[in-house]
């Protein structure tokens, strides 16, 4: 955004999660902390068939209170994971719904997916396919299209403003932030859930597959040794409002979102453009948003996905960015521990740099057995093993990377009480 | 979803934050181009010469299904996507790359853009369908190894947005929106939103959307498609009418070029329509598949958002209305325009071009665009009965002078609303 029409400070005044680590970020946090990775042999199909075996799978029983709601059951798997995630991050923002928009509150969804209600669907298709069209249930269809984990939390929670989706692969969560950002300084809205959401279903395990872009193991991003992707699932939900709207009601902001950028490859549909440019410049806009240098970025959460192209990009962008600073600043992947969220990955990302920012410490991925701790050729400063104090850390800079060359990034500084 | 009062910098004042269509691109059932649009559209005559048969030898179809869909002639295709392209790309690919090419020619940009600062937002309500129906059954039938990589490539929602901008060296933000029929006006918005902050100095906006045989099949099943209800057992769309059954699903595209007017008048460029304002709002009383009752709520967010644009109802001449034939859909989107407009003004006259256009594809999006431009449309096809309970008789075919502000408003399945405003150059 030009910084002509910034009008408002955003806050960020809530988060809620769904991960592999458990529903919450209590679970989250902890397993961050901890290094521990998520990425575990598959339960949810049958995947003896399939080229690999392990995925994050959100773990972890669901909110007894909202699995007793009536909708509940109506509601496909990312579904519920977005709307669990909402309803963390309003309870901590002290937001009560129905959010229905009223002359004092207008609040909107920006959210993020790419593959919607797809492991639902394809019970439906698997049936349809097969001939056994008595056994299809359209019911099972219905929640299939990547619009409707937003709608959902809309919904749920009776937004009558602004609710928009979007599906741009990878980069959905972090460009869906971006949007409801936008909303929120020009006072579009005075609440913004902004989010991602996203199943694990077999469409996308066995598409990436097929591009033999998995790894066998769990994924060991900007390693010597990275052999690919890991999957992950879940959703995650952040509450924006202007930040004197939380302060009146005398709530304590978690974080700032300061500012968010993209830019497009325009190179090819699967492969980064090994330069970086694009990368970069989605950086560069972000940080011209946020009106911060990149002197004044204190970690990185890297898109990290594990795969040797894209993190060989990432590190090219880095480099573009940061300049001689690549190499030192401290940086995490949370995938390493989460897998891939896909639609919802640069949202669950943005909320883990805001808990980064919040704690004063970069959560670690675990070291690979034998070899260097990272590629030498992308010497990035990767924490390993155990968090990084950053008690002082300010700002921190989350980068989403995806198909089709859309790249995005999200600038997050820390609360220091003005 | 524009608050253009409250944001001095995303008013549409003179000079470059003022957003000016400069290219239309479309292809559809009615051809390529925005001639072949503006033909069906300003036709006296119904377009259902113009309907395909939706292939069956599938055997998704039931017996008493939806039989026609405007479908596109792939041979129009080759004007503007060459084979060595097509290869690599899905059908939507095509289609979007084929009308953003369009939209650029008539823009004036035929030689290519002068730098890469344009942005791309593209909404699909369905994607790939062919592509990942494909995928599904090679996963499904074959075991997932037999998963090709190319289909999958080209599965995404976004491929077409990212085909755009290889093709046009487009390296703004690229964004793809999916939010049922509401789409493709908030793609134009979120493009005059990056136009207007500053953020790119140009962006191509637009929709698209295939029908195949599986898709159409599944949207005759959740009952949302025109049977044979029309004279001599003829499927047609009655958008507004009391005997409403439907809408005609298409396939097809439409892209926009949106520019600010320092750039689009310093180059000689010659505007179709400004976009004067945007925005959109939620029912949360709809079903994940279908529309709600909530209409009250949507024109008070209406009213509100043109309030904020500082239009007031009376400036708003005509209406472009996503009305389509859908019972539950037409319902609501017109009854949110009555209570919007109320008892005190008089709704200006309404056009329904997805009577010609069908459902998807974009087509009605171009024809927004052209009535904004003065285009005078025909009579509404497939209209006979006003249905008492909605209160809105479509244009009659009869003349209309040129419109100075147009609302263009389109309700989708799953709550979402949006409209635009559109004045004429």
């Amino acid at each position: 955004m030009n910084h002509e029409t910034v009008s408002r400070r955003v806050a960020v005044s809530g988060v809620g999660a769904v991960s592999g680590l458990g529903w919450g970020v209590a679970p989250l946090w902890e397993g961050l902390r901890a290094g521990r990775t998520a990425i575990r042999p598959i339960q949810r199909f049958d995947h003896t068939a399939h080229r690999t075996h392990l995925a994050a799978e959100a773990a972890g029983p669901e909110d007894a209170g909202l699995a007793a709601d009536p909708r509940w059951e109506r509601l496909s798997l990312a579904d519920r994971f977005a709307v669990a995630a909402a309803a963390e991050a309003l309870a901590m923002a002290g937001l009560a719904p129905p959010l229905a928009s009223l002359d004092d509150l207008w609040a909107g969804v920006w959210f993020g997916s790419s593959t919607g209600g797809m492991f639902e669907s394809e019970r439906f298709f698997n049936e349809f396919l097969h001939g056994r069209w008595r056994s299809a249930r359209l019911r099972d269809l219905a929640t299939q299209q990547v619009n409707v984990p937003g709608d959902a939390v809309a919904r749920w929670f009776g937004v009558t403003g602004p609710v928009r989706t979007v599906s741009s692969a990878c980069s959905s969560g972090a460009l869906a932030l971006g949007a409801a950002l936008d909303a929120v300084r020009s006072g579009e809205v005075d609440v913004a859930l902004a989010g991602g959401s996203d199943s694990l279903c077999q469409l996308t395990y066995a598409g990436f597959n097929a591009l033999r872009s998995v790894d066998e193991g769990p994924c060991r991003p900007f390693r010597a040794c990275r052999e690919g992707m890991s999957f992950g699932e879940g959703a995650a939900v952040l509450v924006l409002e202007p930040l004197e709207r939380v302060q009146e009601r005398g709530g304590e902001p978690l974080a700032v979102l300061a500012g968010a950028g993209s830019a497009c490859d325009a190179h090819h549909m699967t492969a980064p453009d090994p330069s970086g440019a694009g990368a970069a410049a989605a950086m560069e806009a972000a940080l011209r948003d946020a009106g911060l240098s990149a002197a004044q970025i204190d970690f990185v959460n890297a898109h990290g996905t594990g795969t040797p192209l894209n993190d060989a990009a990432e590190w090219r962008a880095l480099q573009r960015v940061f300049g001689e600073r690549a190499g030192e600043i401290p940086l995490t992947a949370t995938k390493a521990l989460l897998g891939h969220l896909l639609g919802s990955s640069g949202a669950i990302e943005a909320v883990t740099t805001v808990l980064c920012l919040r704690h004063g410490e970069l959560h670690p991925v675990p070291a690979c057995a034998g070899g260097p701790a990272v590629d030498p050729e992308l010497p990035v400063a990767l924490v390993l093993d155990r968090p990084l104090p950053l008690p002082d850390a300010r700002a921190a800079i989350s980068t989403s990377l995806a198909f089709g060359g859309s790249n995005a990034a999200l600038v997050f500084s820390r609360w220091m009480g003005t | 979803m524009i608050p253009s009062s409250l944001s001095p910098t995303l008013s549409p004042v003179p000079g470059e934050r003022e957003i000016l269509i400069t290219g239309l691109g479309t292809i559809g059932a009615y051809g390529s181009g925005a001639e072949s649009l503006r033909g069906v559209l300003v036709s006296p005559e119904p377009p259902w010469a113009g309907l395909s048969e939706v292939s069956r030898s599938s055997g998704y179809h039931l017996t008493q299904a939806a039989r026609k869909a405007f479908l596109v002639d792939a041979s129009l295709l080759k004007e503007w996507i060459s084979p060595g392209e097509a290869r690599r790309m899905s059908p939507p690919s095509k289609l979007a790359v084929a009308a953003a090419r369009m939209a650029l020619r008539c823009a004036g940009w035929s030689e290519g853009l002068p730098d890469e600062r344009t942005g791309v937002v593209v909404s699909t309500a369905f994607g790939p369908s062919s592509y990942s129906e494909g995928l599904l059954k090679q996963i499904l039938l074959e075991g997932p190894e037999s998963a090709s990589p190319t289909l999958f490539t080209e599965s995404v929602a976004n491929a077409a947005a990212a085909q755009i901008a290889i093709a046009s060296r487009a390296r703004g933000p690229s964004v793809t929106i999916c939010q049922r029929e509401a789409g493709a006006l908030l793609a134009v918005g979120q493009a005059a939103a990056d136009v207007a902050s500053g953020r790119v100095p140009r962006a191509i906006a637009g929709t698209v959307d295939e029908m195949t045989p599986l898709l159409h099949s599944l949207l005759d099943r959740f009952g949302t498609v025109s049977r044979n209800g029309g004279p001599q057992g003829l499927e047609v769309a009655r958008p507004l009418d009391r005997r409403r059954a439907g809408y005609l699903a298409a396939e097809g595209a439409t892209m926009l070029l949106l520019e600010s007017a320092g750039e689009a008048r310093e180059r000689g460029a010659v505007p179709l329509a400004r976009v004067a304002a945007w925005g959109s709002a939620f029912d949360p009383t709809a079903p994940a598949v279908g529309w709600g009752t909530g209409y009250a709520g949507l024109a008070r967010a209406l009213r509100r958002s043109l309030e904020r644009a500082g239009i007031s109802l009376e400036r708003i001449d005509r209406i472009v209305t996503g009305a389509s034939g859908s019972r539950p859909g037409d319902r609501v989107e017109a009854l949110m325009l009555k209570a919007a407009w109320g008892d005190i003004v008089v709704l200006p006259p309404v056009l329904a071009p997805k009577a010609v256009t069908g459902e998807y594809g974009g087509g009605f999006l171009g024809a927004a665009v052209l009535a904004a431009n003065g285009v005078s449309f025909g009579p509404t096809a497939g209209f006979e009965e006003p249905d008492p309970e909605l209160g809105i008789v479509p244009h009659d075919g009869s003349p209309l002078a040129p419109p100075s502000a147009v609302l263009v408003t389109s309700t989708a399945a799953g709550g979402a609303v949006s409209w635009v405003v559109l004045e004429a150059p």
